[in-house]
């Protein structure tokens, strides 16, 4: 979806803020707030497409304004409200009003959350389940529609055109994955594209470039 | 928005502001209601937060990265299937699951982003910087990458090309930084000391 979450090549936003931080968190409100994402990734359940949409439907000036951690928690609060684990008033007040079968949503155990964060995800199928429809040295053009839904081009790259470096495995399908609607497993391509293509004569360098991962059904044949 | 922008909170001993109270109450609310609801093992999240705090982090990637200075035969492995080389070293895990290493030479400079939302290889750098994960960085590092890296104290010169990896899919990138000069008497564990984590992101040299 367009929204302000796409931000590859937008101007405006001034320097880079650099802070050489030695912490993984910096306040303690952040520190629960990751963990209460990961311990409730499992049981709601929702996966990380999903939960990056939910951010992606945030107000511009929320997106910009909120911390981090603050959007993680607005996104895995709107999941859980989608399956029906809690309500509006309970998010707000944090009082329990009803209870949820956790026959259906057990709350994960400790090892078991970090056993599956040490093993993490299975986002690929078997090569030969798909005849990719590109190859190396292919010169593709990135389609230039954006899905109202998530997806995985930014805008700085539509109806560009690049070259497949890479052929890379079979991947489960963002844009399916968020949508509930399952894998629908394709190729992903390592395209190249110039810096030169992509931003005229106000790119830095004619031989500089940038490289993208990109599923099947986001290129055509150039 | 007032007067409390910088009042001192006794309690912890931070200076705080309006935003980041409210994302602290939130955060709290969602704590107390899921824990209450039995959603939430509360000793899980201090699992997992413990975890990402004192396992992960960018000292894993530079242990990869002096591994592939000191040894040709796991550099090669690396650059052609760094899935498997990193892995091979225990570091895998949610969010490197499938990487791809890309080599600094003496032509080529490397830098790696997120422009869509903050993908970063966890098991090898542990949690990404606040600010990979801000608009700055992320708007402007496909556009001008020479001009961010400048910003960070690294001017590169016109002969070196520059290729920005966006993380746009389920593969995570990491920078191989080139091995620095005058240290072929360092053991691996000495040269894995000089590797930063921002010269694994791209934005530093080693």
């Amino acid at each position: 979806m367009d929204n302000i979450h796409d931000l590859g090549g937008m101007h405006g936003f001034g320097p880079v803020p650099i802070e050489s931080e030695g912490y993984t968190f910096k306040h303690e409100w952040q520190r629960r707030a990751f963990g209460l994402t990961q311990s409730l990734a499992g049981n709601t359940p929702f996966c990380a497409d999903m939960h990056r949409h939910k951010i992606e439907q945030l107000s511009a000036v929320d997106y910009l304004q909120m911390d981090y951690f603050e959007k993680w928690t607005v996104a895995t609060s709107e999941l859980m409200k989608d399956a029906g684990l809690v309500d509006a008033n309970e998010l707000a007040t944090g009082v329990k009003s009803f209870a949820v079968d956790l026959t259906k949503h057990p709350a994960v155990r400790p090892d078991d959350l970090v056993n599956a964060m040490k093993v993490g995800g299975d986002y690929t199928f078997p090569a030969e389940s798909r005849v990719a429809a590109f190859q190396v040295n292919d010169t593709v053009r990135v389609l230039s529609n954006c899905p109202s839904g998530h997806t995985r081009v930014p805008r700085y790259v539509r109806g560009k055109i690049g070259t497949v470096c890479n052929v890379e495995d079979v991947f489960q399908f963002a844009d399916a994955v968020a949508k509930g609607e399952g894998p629908a497993p394709q190729h992903c391509y390592l395209v190249l594209f110039k810096a030169t293509d992509l931003w005229g004569e106000d790119a830095e360098a004619p031989d500089d470039v940038i490289y993208l991962d990109l599923a099947e059904a986001y290129l055509e044949r150039a | 928005m007032s007067d409390h922008n910088h009042h001192k909170d006794h309690t912890h001993g931070h200076t705080h502001d309006p935003v980041e109270d409210g994302a602290a109450l939130r955060v709290r609310a969602l704590e107390e209601l899921v824990i209450a609801k039995g959603l939430v093992d509360p000793a899980a999240l201090d699992s997992v937060v413990e975890y990402y705090e004192r396992e992960t982090g960018p000292r894993n990637g530079a242990s990869v990265v002096a591994k592939a200075w000191v040894d040709p035969e796991f550099k090669a492995w690396l650059l052609k299937d760094g899935t498997a080389a990193i892995h091979s070293m225990g570091f895998k895990g949610y969010q490197g699951e499938h990487m791809r290493v890309v080599e600094n030479t003496a032509d080529v400079h490397n830098v790696i982003v997120c422009t869509l939302c903050s993908c970063y290889p966890w098991p090898v750098l542990g949690l990404p910087p606040a600010w990979y994960k801000g608009p700055a960085y992320r708007s402007r590092v496909v556009r001008e990458p020479r001009a961010v890296l400048a910003e960070f104290g690294l001017t590169l010169s016109q002969d070196m090309k520059v290729q920005v990896w966006d993380s746009t899919a389920e593969i995570r990138f990491m920078v191989l930084p080139r091995r620095p000069e005058n240290t072929e008497g360092l053991s691996e564990a000495e040269l894995a000391d000089m590797v930063t984590r921002d010269g694994m992101i791209g934005t530093a040299v080693v």
